[in-house]
């Protein structure tokens, strides 16, 4: 009775049948046909389970049971056709449970055994993950992918919302293949075998606050646990200065779910178990923002040494120290990078990349980066189209006429790529204040030479410059110191 | 042990122990200053029971009325020189923790740091005139940092601070008893007070 054929792998099938309980069996011949030409196949066993091949459309099975002293008892026979056949994949079996503790991500890798089955075929896998002691169901999620006729190691991650460390967390799996042209009534195989990732409350030593010292975002959600030695009760634990509700987990381990975290202080949130006896542990909860795309990045050189970049950070990280967010500038075309050293107390960020040997275009790309998150920005730049001269230094005005005046100055840099654009302010004698234009090749540490023409006789003037670049102008530096000048008497 | 003190000797211990008990009153009121900005930045609980912190002296002393005057410069020396490298090592991880973000805390921290370098030069004066000179410090180095969690270290910190204020109440007394005219050998037992 109740005779039920399987295949697992389409080409070979397992039956099985029951045998009525009267009186004491001994073994059973087996016969099947393969085709309508050829005789059946027959042979004795003492299971009531047999494996044959699949039949190309139907089979006849003839099944005589025979009593101990060997005379038959009883024959059967029934007539199987392909239809009657189920199709139930082998159990899958798990190659790795990996976890991550510093993301709280498990990696399952496991065979398809894809070898046993024609190309191409839809599989669907279904991924079971359970936690706690009581291995309660967290999610069930299914995975797709195609059989290519060979054993082919697939891989999924899952990220848990809690850290693995809280307490023991388990997989199973199970596939379901379709195999379309297959007319037989078809099933998900069994589920695989669990495997475990033990809990830090499975250790001798496992105690502690957990997730310890991390990072998350503003807006997280996040579970944090204290796993305590046995015996010990929790009696409360606090998020900041709030004592929050907690999650049983294990008899040594719960937690407290933290919903939309806010910003912490700059020395982070301390998350604080409070034990029996006095008893106390905690962790360090650090809740700040990915960085923001760096606004209004603008670089210019002052001296042709060294380019200076400049931009706005945009909302503050809320991390400091080891935590805080770094800042790299990268140089495509010459392929170089500098890290910057920032300084995040000051509102102004400012970074220094060396002028390169024969390079005028420099296509900058701003790299941020902090434990939430990384941004970038980029700036292409034509260098002699950003001079910001420094202040010239050392302005001297001589002269031992009575019409005109001689200027010397110095400015720190070196300009020997472009031509300077100098601006002369002289105010004193009739005129309050007067703009003299004056340009000049630019050197390298240079002094530079100017004279003032159509001035009064014994007339004080002050006099200062300031000067930028000529050919693209970009800004002008400051000015320079006022020098006093009184011209001679006619 | 010292013969019997010449009067500039004891003069200059007595001044030494003077200017020492005004160094350990600053210094106490600066590290209560100091302990009220910890747990408030630190955002821990004032109440905060910490068990004794490894490395870190114990202020209260069994005996204390029995002790030489040299065994109390010698243990004063030694916590001192613990403090020193105890906050040494606070201060290093304020900066790593928290850079320039909290520097009104690492201002705090440092200059406590400095009162405590100068109380322990101080002792190691008042040893001087012991003519038994302080201990060398080789080998006393830092005690190694236990791996800790950030918040163990925030609790660790407090119990620095905590003990510090009770050593700066401790020397000062200690340094009461120096200065009392004594048979004029400070090796030999104080008379008895209640610590």
């Amino acid at each position: 009775q109740n005779l039920k054929c399987v295949t697992h792998n389409l080409r070979k099938m397992i039956c099985t049948w029951d045998v009525s309980s009267k009186g004491r069996r001994g073994q059973t011949d087996f016969c099947y046909t393969t085709n309508d030409l050829s005789p059946p196949v027959c042979f004795k066993t003492k299971e009531k389970r047999v494996e044959i091949p699949v039949p190309e459309s139907s089979t006849t099975l003839t099944i005589t049971t025979n009593g101990i002293s060997g005379t038959a008892f009883a024959t059967k026979e029934f007539e199987i056709h392909k239809k009657d056949i189920s199709f139930v994949p082998l159990t899958p079996r798990i190659l790795s449970l990996t976890p991550d503790f510093s993301t709280s991500t498990l990696n399952l890798k496991w065979s398809d055994n894809g070898s046993i089955f024609p190309y191409g075929l839809d599989a669907f896998w279904q991924i079971q993950i359970l936690r706690k002691e009581a291995m309660e169901k967290v999610t069930q999620v299914t995975y797709y992918s195609k059989l290519t006729h060979e054993d082919i190691i697939l891989s999924w991650n899952w990220t848990s919302d809690m850290p693995l460390e809280c307490t023991s967390h388990y997989v199973k799996i199970r596939c379901y293949f379709n195999v379309t042209q297959f007319v037989g009534p078809k099933d998900w195989s069994d589920w695989s075998p669990v495997e475990e990732v033990p809990g830090k409350d499975t250790e001798p030593n496992g105690s502690g606050v957990f997730p310890q010292d991390t990072v998350v975002a503003v807006g997280s959600d996040v579970t944090i646990c204290c796993v305590h030695e046995e015996g010990q009760q929790i009696q409360r634990m606090t998020y900041g200065s709030e004592i929050y509700p907690m999650i049983h987990l294990s008899s040594r381990s719960s937690a407290i779910r933290v919903l939309n975290a806010s910003a912490s202080d700059t020395s982070g949130t301390n998350v604080v178990c409070i034990l029996s006896e006095d008893g106390m542990d905690g962790t360090v909860l650090f809740v700040g923002y990915a960085p923001d795309i760096p606004q209004n990045l603008s670089c210019e050189t002052s001296n042709f040494l060294v380019i200076k970049c400049t931009w706005k950070p945009g909302r503050p990280s809320g991390l400091y120290g080891k935590r805080r967010t770094n800042y790299s500038l990268f140089e495509r075309i010459s392929g170089k990078n500098v890290s910057c050293e920032i300084n995040e107390m000051n509102r102004e960020r400012v970074c220094g990349f060396p002028v390169l040997a024969d390079q005028k275009t420099y296509d900058f790309i701003l790299g941020v980066s902090n434990p939430i998150g990384q941004t970038e920005s980029s700036l292409l730049v034509d260098l002699t189209q950003r001079v910001h001269p420094k202040t010239p230094e050392k302005l001297t005005v001589s002269g031992n006429s009575s019409t005109s005046v001689h200027l010397r100055w110095f400015i720190n840099g070196s300009f020997a790529e472009i031509r300077l654009l100098c601006q002369i302010e002289i105010s004193g004698g009739h005129y309050e204040r007067k703009l003299h234009n004056v340009s000049m090749p630019g050197g390298k540490f240079s002094t530079y030479t100017a004279q003032l023409n159509a001035l009064h006789p014994y007339t004080k003037y002050q006099l200062r410059v300031r000067c930028s670049a000529a050919d693209h102008f970009w800004r002008w530096s400051g000015w320079s110191r006022i020098e006093e000048h009184t011209t001679l008497e006619a | 042990m010292a013969a019997a003190d010449s009067p500039s000797a004891a003069l200059r211990r007595r001044d030494l122990c003077s200017r020492g008990i005004r160094l350990a009153g600053k210094m106490r009121s600066d590290v209560i200053d100091l302990l009220d900005t910890y747990v408030e930045r630190q955002g821990l609980d004032a109440s905060a029971s910490v068990v004794a912190v490894e490395g870190v002296p114990a202020a209260a002393a069994e005996r204390w009325d029995k002790q030489t005057g040299t065994q109390r410069l010698l243990d004063n020396l030694a916590a001192y020189r613990a403090f020193r490298a105890l906050l040494a090592q606070m201060l290093e991880e304020q900066r790593e923790q928290l850079g320039e973000a909290d520097a009104a805390l690492g201002q705090a921290l440092a200059a406590v740091l400095l009162q405590v370098s100068a109380f322990a030069y101080h002792l190691e004066e008042l040893l001087r005139l012991e003519s038994r000179g302080p201990p060398s410090e080789e080998g006393a180095g830092p005690p190694p940092l236990p791996h800790l969690g950030l918040f163990e270290r925030k609790l660790r910190g407090l119990g620095v601070l905590r003990e510090l204020a009770q050593w700066a109440v401790r020397s000062a007394r200690d340094l009461r008893q120096l200065a009392k005219p004594g048979p004029g050998s400070s090796s030999a037992p104080s008379p008895a007070e209640s610590p």
